[in-house]
């Protein structure tokens, strides 16, 4: 995650720079003893969803799947997770909140020391539920949005969803949980962004997530659907701008950018252009610390049935399962031959990314979609943004 | 007999959802032991070759598939709830030994 606020403006929000990173967040020792060697662990808890969006990674659909994890288990699953030093746990879907025992789950988790956070639709959350998710310990709530209503329930397939996950967020907010907007950018919604964030910002929403597509679970069916690397461009720039342009209302909006690490490369580039040479070397030092993409690292996915994942995009290859092994053994073992490449690709990526002055801050970017479009996991990420003679190496 | 003690059936529950599920397994060199590395979700064997190789292929002279579900696993120390525990005794019995 990249802090655009953080970054371009300034703003020290809670938490900042550390967000994959969290470890600084939480109370156990140990936990602070390993700061950012320990993965985020995103836990899909279900299958099952209300919704139907057409990027869902989770590829969900209405009904549960066979052999989801049981209360029971995912309590041993936490307590590992816990053992392990994990700093934060993203209870995700699926919907999560079509389970009933995520408030026992998330309860569990804080009493372990871990920092429970909440990525939902927003659209089941009634104030009596966020009040009971606030009393068991969650910390924060990302609420998904994906435009203006007419696109965002024809997006998310169901009429009226805008309108539900808008009073899922008052809901939140009143109940005092730390809540944000969580938008994926394709190429129907890119446009309906500036907008959003004002609706949303009206409604007392002051930090803003925006994803870019992977291509795992059904975004791959919808490659067509992202922008162009051109257009993606234009939309970070667009942000970058936003975000400053509320700065300087003395709106200290929170703006981060998930799931292209080239965007640390171009907030270097931009900061260059519209700020001072100074201001882009400073967020190149502060991203150098930050350490890129986070894939099979600082991120994991542990899915309903107990599969691990490298990311919670990258669905269809898994490291094992909890069932048969901890997360922590799964995850520590790096005699398994991709896992020990990702964790040092700098020696293996290739083409374009080979020689990029950005390689350190930005890593490659998404080894998911350089594997979905050219079958190889260490070949340039296709949605890279930057000119050629922005990444070319400085002499 | 202590090897014979504490173990525990893994419940057979799927492990995919969406495509069925292939665990893979890697030899880098002909003098290396087999080595499982993971699983990959894909609709048929052609495609979860496909995919195996392209994760693995590199590090491989020797790529085999297996559908997850057809795998028994025998742990002693898995979570699952639905594990079912062996008693060594009864198996004899069943085998026709005397206990
Ligand atoms: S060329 Fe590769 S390393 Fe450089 S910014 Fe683009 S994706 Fe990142």
């Amino acid at each position: 995650m990249i802090s655009i606020s953080k970054l371009l403006c300034g703003l020290d929000a809670e938490g900042d720079g550390l967000r994959y990173d969290a470890a600084g967040e939480s109370a156990k020792p140990q936990i602070t003893d390993h700061k950012q060697r320990r993965p985020v662990v995103v836990w899909n808890l279900t299958k099952q969803c209300n919704l139907s969006c057409s990027h869902c990674y989770a590829a969900a659909d209405t009904e549960t799947a066979d052999g989801e994890l049981t209360t029971e288990e995912g309590r041993r699953v936490l307590d590992d997770l816990a053992d392990y030093g994990v700093p934060v746990v993203l209870f995700s879907g699926g919907e999560p909140l079509v389970r009933d025992d995520l408030p026992e789950l998330i309860e569990y988790a804080d009493a372990s020391g871990i920092r429970p956070v909440l990525s939902t639709n927003g659209t089941l959350v009634t104030p009596d539920i966020a009040r009971e998710l606030r009393e068991a310990g969650l910390k924060y709530a990302g609420i998904s949005v994906d435009g203006l209503p007419e696109r965002n329930d024809a997006f998310r397939g169901r009429d009226g969803a805008f309108d539900a996950a808008v009073r899922g967020i008052r809901a939140c907010l009143d109940a005092g949980l730390k809540t944000g907007l969580r938008y994926t950018i394709t190429e129907r919604n890119a446009a309906d962004l500036p907008a959003v964030v004002a609706l949303l910002h009206d409604e007392g929403v002051d930090r803003f997530c925006f994803y870019h597509l992977d291509y795992g679970g059904r975004g791959a069916g919808i490659v067509d659907a992202d922008l162009s690397p051109e257009e993606k461009r234009a939309a970070v720039k667009q942000l970058c701008d936003l975000t400053r342009r509320y700065h300087d209302h003395d709106d200290e909006i929170e703006t981060l950018l998930v799931g292209n690490y080239a965007d640390a490369a171009y907030l270097v580039e931009y900061a260059r252009e519209h700020l001072s040479e100074a201001r882009a070397e400073r967020i190149d030092d502060y991203l150098r610390r930050n350490g890129g993409d986070p894939t099979g690292e600082r991120v994991a996915d542990i899915d309903y049935q107990g599969n691990v994942h490298l990311t919670q995009f990258w669905q269809n290859y898994s490291l094992g399962n909890v069932r048969d092994r901890p997360f922590s053994a799964l995850w520590d073992d790096e005699s398994n031959p991709l896992l020990r490449a990702l964790r040092s690709r700098e020696q293996r990526l290739s083409g374009r990314c080979a020689d990029c002055q950005y390689q350190n801050i930005c890593r490659g970017a998404s080894r998911l979609r350089a594997l979905a479009v050219h079958d190889d996991p260490f070949a340039p990420d296709p949605q890279c943004y930057l000119r050629e003679d922005e990444i070319a190496p400085t002499v | 007999m202590a090897e014979q003690s504490n173990w525990s059936r893994v419940g057979e529950q799927p492990r995919d959802a969406v495509d069925r599920e292939w665990e893979v397994f890697v030899r880098s060199e002909t003098t290396d032991p087999l080595q499982h590395v993971g699983s990959v979700s894909a609709p048929t064997i052609e495609a979860a070759r496909t995919q195996a190789t392209a994760l693995f292929g590199r590090y491989a002279t020797d790529l085999w598939l297996c559908p997850a579900a057809d795998v028994r696993r025998y742990s002693r120390t898995t979570i699952d709830e639905r594990a079912v525990s062996i008693d060594p005794a009864k198996e004899r019995d069943e085998r026709g030994h005397s206990a």
